[in-house]
């Protein structure tokens, strides 16, 4: 997504100011409808692929078994929303990953802001070593036995904390944010400082109104990783009222495909759900957050750029 | 790291054992025979038939492999009617099925693994055994006697040898069969046999003339597309010739080495004379269009959708994906046909039943050891698991509310419940709503229990395939520590290699007159060297025992 969306941007801005004194060249006029066939082509095989999934998720099983389901869904049924909707235990989860995802982004948000905007500070003592600190769990981690036990031990099992606590600064995160608040001019914050602000007001009221940009695009980036993630849940919840939805649709198709379960016997009809079930679960667990997606995008695409550009 | 620390560990440990075990003279009755302050809640005369039931009530923790097909309920008969006969309940650590072995093996690691561990397949034990997190149950087996005595009289001596480690012990409590239970065979279009007028095949001769015969009715198709190849090429179809052929197992059941009863040694299984000769097999399916090249490759969807499209007619099968896949794709694209699973063809080793014995099983926390209600744990383990009773419980529920019994003591549902649609429109369902049929609690038993839910048409193939001779077990070749650490750095090249060469023969992109070159090549990556440790292993083993 990233890549399309910057290289749609010049594009589109450049041209404006053009259109209305000059005329346009032929070779630019050329270059537009090339260029609009290519962009539309890009759309098209991105596109693609949902719209099939889509279509697979509405369809009848014998269809997608025949392989006849393209773009449009072919006999037409909603069995298998039907079959997976009527399980409390599938709301129970989806409430789940609410809760944790809104939950875990506010505390990565939290974090990552205050440690970036000090690390951001260039006259901090001990600055280097902070974000070696921060860039050393990049290269090397603990283990994934290691960090059950330390989870376990500190309580925070079966709770949401688990899932929000060990993961709720991500370095690569950190380091972008970092970027963008040294790129805020420090006259302003020194202007604020002499009009009587402390350091927590300089943060609250200068420079995060300015920050809302990389904050949204924290947000998104958070969310989404929150959104998709199972492994944590799945590591740190021994119920399945705790599981996220995640889990729950990743066992579903386990349970489906039956790989793993040679000894037990399925029934018919959920087997039948088989060849539409992935792509139920791919609409269901991506939709919440593609209906975000276009709020966030304008700040998404600008946040990352500024902080890039100019760290 | 974390494993070399274990192995420091148990290294160190090991030492002190040594230690103590020369100070105190070595023949000392081991105190894992002293159960006197493990006996809370156990019964004084549990013998087999007696039924369990604890004298106080005791809580035992289980890892619990949640099926999403009948997602964990606290409400389940199951639970209320174990209590109540056993004065037993388990406190679950629900894992969802996906990802049970990996969970399994952390909390292992961790050292947080609940007491008991279900649904653990016998090569898995390995990994555990030298942390000594797990308990060497063959050291307890006094206070099983329905397990003892199931072993004795089903004759599973030489299988249950199979699971022991370098020790002498093993660590696993299996699933036991009465008779071994083979599921997959080859699914064939009956209505385009009874059209060209021919016979269903019952040697793999007879299938290579019956696919000959197809192609010659239609020469478009390849009359055979074969599934189950991801992530091993051909995984079923290499494993059921490899059984036919005399082999331990290929395919998705890889098996490095097979036992030679006349030279009384190990082979390496790629290297056999055997296994060449089931390559050239499968070559003259391939050269003559018979078997489409693209089996070993392609997913299983694709090669149901070409059986659905008539674009082939024999495909691997077992049981559920014949009534679940096949049949229900067919009848939506081409009412008329026909398709039905044929008894395994039988090879040059004859008519056996390649199936084993022992199935998935369970392990047993060491912390348990030191429990007070350890022994009631155990009588307890060997009630529900290995009793007839518990067994019938664990499968068909309670008489009179789930199931009943006819004259003959033969069990049926009740006409409320239903389970694989043998009730079909009933309202309750036996896993489901009742907690029974529980993957978890119930596997393997005598084969009226094994085959309790089976159609007659699967029952009729078991019956063909029970007819057969069961196949012979190799003898236990048990290895150390650091010889399973060398073997596992020889076994992955070597199993690539017999992969990419078994598809190079039989697509004929090599031609069968390099054989010697490649069993060299498998000489290069240490064959020699692995089977000389197995089969010094196997030598050790039976000094010692």
């Amino acid at each position: 997504m990233v890549t399309v969306d910057t290289a749609e941007r010049p594009t589109e801005s450049t041209p404006r100011p053009r259109r209305r004194g000059i005329q346009e060249t032929r070779g630019y006029r050329v270059f537009r409808v090339v260029n609009g066939i290519v962009l539309t082509l890009v759309v098209m095989v991105t596109l693609y692929p949902f719209v099939n999934i889509v279509a697979r998720s509405l369809s009848d099983e014998a269809y997608i078994i025949a392989g006849q389901v393209n773009l449009v869904p072919r006999g037409f049924t909603l069995d298998t929303y039907q079959l997976l909707m009527s399980d409390p235990l599938f709301w129970t989860n989806y409430r789940n990953t609410v809760f944790y995802t809104v939950t875990a982004t506010v505390i990565s948000i939290v974090m990552t802001t205050c440690y970036a905007y000090v690390l951001s500070k260039k006259q901090l003592k001990g600055r280097g070593m902070l974000v070696g600190i921060a860039v050393f769990t990049m290269f090397f981690t603990g283990g994934l036995i290691p960090n059950y036990v330390l989870v376990t031990s500190l309580g925070l099992k079966n709770s949401v904390w688990a899932i929000a606590l060990p993961n709720a600064i991500n370095v690569f995160n950190l380091l972008v944010m970092k970027a963008f608040f040294e790129s805020l001019p420090t006259e302003l914050e020194e202007a604020a400082a002499v009009d009587g602000l402390n350091t927590y007001g300089i943060l609250l009221r200068i420079v995060l109104p300015l920050s809302k940009a990389i904050v949204a695009t924290m947000v998104l980036f958070y969310a989404v990783a929150f959104w998709n993630s199972w492994f944590a849940a799945f590591l740190y919840m021994d119920r399945q009222e705790l599981w996220p939805v995640t889990v729950y649709l990743r066992n579903l198709i386990a349970g489906a495909t039956g790989a793993e379960n040679v000894g037990s016997i399925t029934e018919a009809n959920e087997v039948q759900a088989e060849a539409t079930l992935k792509a139920v679960t791919i609409v269901l667990t991506t939709l919440p957050i593609l209906l975000v997606y276009p709020f966030v995008q304008r700040y998404f695409v600008r946040g990352i750029m500024l902080g890039a550009v100019k760290g | 790291m974390f494993r070399r620390s274990w192995r420091h560990a148990a290294a160190a440990a090991a030492v002190l054992l040594a230690l103590s075990s020369v100070t105190a003279c070595g023949d000392d009755p081991s105190d894992s025979e002293d159960l006197s302050e493990n006996r809370a809640g156990a019964m004084e005369n549990y013998t087999a038939g007696t039924q369990f039931k604890a004298t106080e009530p005791l809580s035992f923790s289980v890892l619990y492999n949640n099926h999403p097909n009948y997602p964990l309920k606290e409400d389940w008969l199951f639970w209320t009617e174990l209590k109540s006969r056993t004065n037993v309940s388990l406190d679950k650590v629900a894992v969802p099925l996906s990802d049970y072995n990996q969970k399994r093996s952390l909390l292992i690691g961790a050292g947080d693994a609940p007491l008991l561990i279900p649904k653990t397949y016998p090569p898995d034990v390995h990994a555990y055994v030298s942390s000594g997190a797990i308990l060497p149950v063959s050291d307890y087996l006094d206070l099983m006697p329905n397990f003892k005595d199931k072993i004795e009289k089903w004759n599973l001596k030489a299988e249950i040898d199979t699971l022991r480690q370098q020790d002498g012990k093993y660590y696993l409590l299996p699933g036991l069969h009465e008779k071994p239970w083979h599921e997959y065979s080859l699914a064939v279009r009956t209505d385009i046999l009874e059209e060209l007028n021919l016979q269903v095949p019952k040697t793999w001769d007879e299938v290579y003339t019956m696919l000959k015969a197809m192609k010659a009715a239609y020469p478009d198709v390849y009359p055979f597309s074969d599934r189950f190849s991801q992530p091993n090429p051909a995984g079923n179809l290499l494993n059921m010739l490899a059984a036919s052929y005399g082999l331990e197992g290929a395919g998705w059941n890889f098996q490095h080495v097979t036992w030679n009863a006349q030279a009384q040694q190990f082979e390496y299984t790629g290297a056999t004379e055997q296994y060449k000769q089931m390559l050239q097999y499968l070559n003259k399916l391939v050269a003559e269009k018979l078997l489409d090249p693209e089996s070993f490759t392609q997913t299983d969807d694709l090669a149901r959708q070409k059986l659905a499209n008539s674009k082939s007619f024999v495909i691997s099968s077992n049981a559920q994906t014949l009534v679940n896949d096949y049949r229900p794709d067919l009848a939506a694209t081409n009412p008329k046909a026909k398709i039905t699973k044929i008894p395994l063809p039988i090879g040059p080793a004859g008519e056996i039943n390649p199936a084993s014995r022992l199935e998935n099983g369970m392990m047993i926390s060491s912390k348990a050891r030191e429990s007070k209600n350890f022994v009631a744990m155990m009588q307890f383990v060997d009630w529900l698991w290995y009793s007839d009773a518990g067994q019938e419980f664990a499968k068909w529920g309670v008489e009179g509310t789930t199931f009943v019994k006819d004259a003959a003591g033969k069990p049926t549902l009740a006409p409320d419940v239903d389970m694989i649609g043998l009730n079909p429109g009933a309202p309750k369902h036996l896993q489901k709503d009742f907690g029974f049929g529980n993957g978890v609690f119930s596997y393997g038993g005598k084969p009226e229990l094994v085959q309790g839910f089976f159609s007659p048409e699967e029952q009729e193939f078991q019956q063909v395939m029970n007819a057969r001779a069961p196949k012979t077990v190799p003898p236990p070749y048990p290895l150390n520590d650091e010889e399973r650490e060398q073997v596992s750095l020889w076994e992955t090249p070597l199993k690539d290699h017999v992969y990419q060469a078994t598809l190079q023969f039989v697509l004929g992109q090599r031609d069968f007159a390099e054989w010697d070159a490649y069993v060299a090549e498998l000489k290069s990556k240490n064959m020699d060297a692995y089977l000389e440790m197995v089969n010094g292993a196997h030598k050790r083993f039976q000094e010692k025992n």
